[in-house]
């Protein structure tokens, strides 16, 4: 079974879009058999709608998709009742923070309820990582070691950086913190990822897209072209997250 | 189509932990039915670790058929960078110079760095620049070296990242000695988008292998949509081409 960890559903205030029926015929096209969907922040602000757009998504596909909610720290109290009705009234299944465009450090006090939540709950939070001055590694670590029993899902592996000088703090954080996951889109560097396999284990390191802001098909391509062993490399495509998510 | 890559390394890096010689990316070409390809170190000279140059050297006499290579040099040492730039072309036949202005700490507008562009334009050589995403690697910060040296090739290595690709384009529509190169930039379609806008002939398909696999980094290009002309310019023929303009001899050697 291969699971896309990282998917995009609606029409986002900052120009990309998806919607179900495209997501569902790409998925089907690269034999990708579920997807996390992650609510867009949409023109309006309004990420409750998202999560509602979502959690009706899911209820079409339930063996298709497993939705995120999405919620706005700066919020504050009003950010952890949205989140428990995304759960609780919704259905929605894990908590996503996407500190660039929600623009607030995903090591800021107010994000600390929503991960404190989520970890009480059983739900994976899932990161955008490696955002310059907003989710870079080392404040994903602050983060990370304050919540050692919340599950995380941190795309990019927190290096969006070409340069290359940012594997250094993505190795410390992934060896430093075992509640991670290292989800695998647009990672620089293929024997980055190897390392990382030698280093924390196939079994931490998650198959993730980010579609489509980044090209699906692409993606799983960067994940299948590791030198990995069968068991490897279905651990990589699902079963890492399987292990780690209940109702997967 | 004989493919051409335009962006690779061989070095042995302690602090990096990037441990490449030849061999590797040699293996990683025919895996990926790559011809030759473009080889430079991890680190810049003077100053490297272990004599970058040489190392480089040895691994193209070693291959001379698959591998040339990119003199990477720091601009910060003024003459000596010079002086080492005209060696690796004149005595070790390198085809140009490579710029990594983060580990220079080196502005691709500073004096010092359009000094050692320009000394390689005076060989017909082109310089490849990191452009990525940081200070100094910036699209727009490297067009003031292309404006500054109209005469010298400018090759965008990555084409702007992750998130300058615009960027990188919109200099390139500005400047027509601005080329650009496909390597670990992760979106096919910006490939496409790229050749649309400023015509197949200025961009280059490029790995940054043996670290990112230039199977998939092939990959990605073929999956950009562009015609078998296209794609037979962007692979190779575009690179052949600039290449083959470099002189290794001549008035250029003693023209300081």
């Amino acid at each position: 079974m291969i699971i896309d960890a990282h998917v995009y559903l609606g029409q986002s205030l900052f120009g990309y879009r998806q919607d179900a029926e495209t997501l569902l015929r790409r998925m089907d096209q690269h034999g990708i058999d579920r997807a996390f969907l992650c609510p867009v922040k949409p023109i309006g602000y309004d990420l409750a709608a998202s999560n509602t757009a979502v959690a009706a998504a899911v209820r079409e596909h339930p063996d298709r998709f497993l939705g995120l909610a999405r919620v706005d720290p700066w919020l504050g109290e009003a950010a952890l009742a949205e989140l428990r009705r995304a759960v609780e009234t919704l259905g929605l299944r894990g908590l996503m923070l996407h500190p660039w465009e929600e623009v607030i450090a995903v090591n800021s006090p107010l994000v600390d309820p929503l991960v404190a939540y989520a970890a009480e709950h059983a739900l994976p939070v899932l990161v955008a990582g490696g955002h310059p001055r907003v989710s870079h590694a080392s404040q994903i670590g602050d983060l990370a070691g304050r919540f050692p029993q919340a599950t995380m899902i941190v795309t990019h592996a927190a290096q969006l950086n070409i340069s290359g000088r940012a594997l250094f703090d993505s190795t410390l954080l992934f060896t430093g913190h075992g509640n991670l996951l290292l989800e695998t889109s647009g990672v620089y560097r293929q024997d980055f990822l190897m390392s990382m396999v030698n280093r924390i284990g196939a079994h931490r390191l998650v198959f993730g897209s980010g579609s489509p802001l980044y090209d699906q098909s692409f993606e799983l391509a960067r994940a299948r072209n590791l030198p990995l062993t069968s068991e490897q490399m279905a651990l990589i495509m699902g079963g890492s997250l399987a292990q780690r998510v209940s109702g997967l | 189509m004989q493919i051409f890559d335009a962006h690779t390394h061989v070095d042995e890096s302690e602090s990096l932990g990037w441990f490449d010689p030849p061999e590797k990316i040699i293996g990683l070409m025919d895996e990926a039915g790559i011809a030759q390809a473009v080889i430079m170190g991890y680190h810049d000279c003077p100053g490297a670790p272990v004599d970058a140059i040489a190392y480089v050297a040895a691994a193209v006499e070693r291959y001379p058929d698959r591998l040339v290579a990119l003199a990477r040099l720091n601009p910060r040492f003024g003459a000596t960078a010079e002086d080492l730039l005209v060696e690796a072309i004149t005595r070790y036949g390198m085809k140009g110079l490579k710029l990594h202005p983060v580990s220079c700490g080196m502005h691709p507008a500073n004096p010092m760095t359009v000094r050692l562009i320009r000394r390689a334009a005076q060989f017909g050589a082109p310089t490849l620049f990191h452009c990525g995403d940081e200070d100094y690697t910036l699209p727009f910060e490297i067009a003031g070296a292309a404006e500054a040296c109209p005469e010298a090739s400018i090759i965008l290595g990555h084409m702007g990242g992750y998130y300058h690709v615009d960027d990188a384009i919109a200099v390139a529509r500005r400047y027509s000695n601005i080329y650009l190169e496909t390597s670990a930039m992760p979106y096919p379609e910006r490939i496409k988008e790229a050749v649309e806008a400023i015509g197949a002939e200025r961009v280059l398909f490029g790995s940054d292998g043996p670290g990112c696999n230039p199977w998939l980094e092939l990959q990605k290009v073929r999956q950009a949509g562009l015609t078998v002309e296209q794609e037979t310019l962007v692979c190779g023929e575009n690179l052949r081409q600039l290449l083959a303009a470099v002189r290794h001899t001549g008035e250029a050697a003693n023209d300081h």
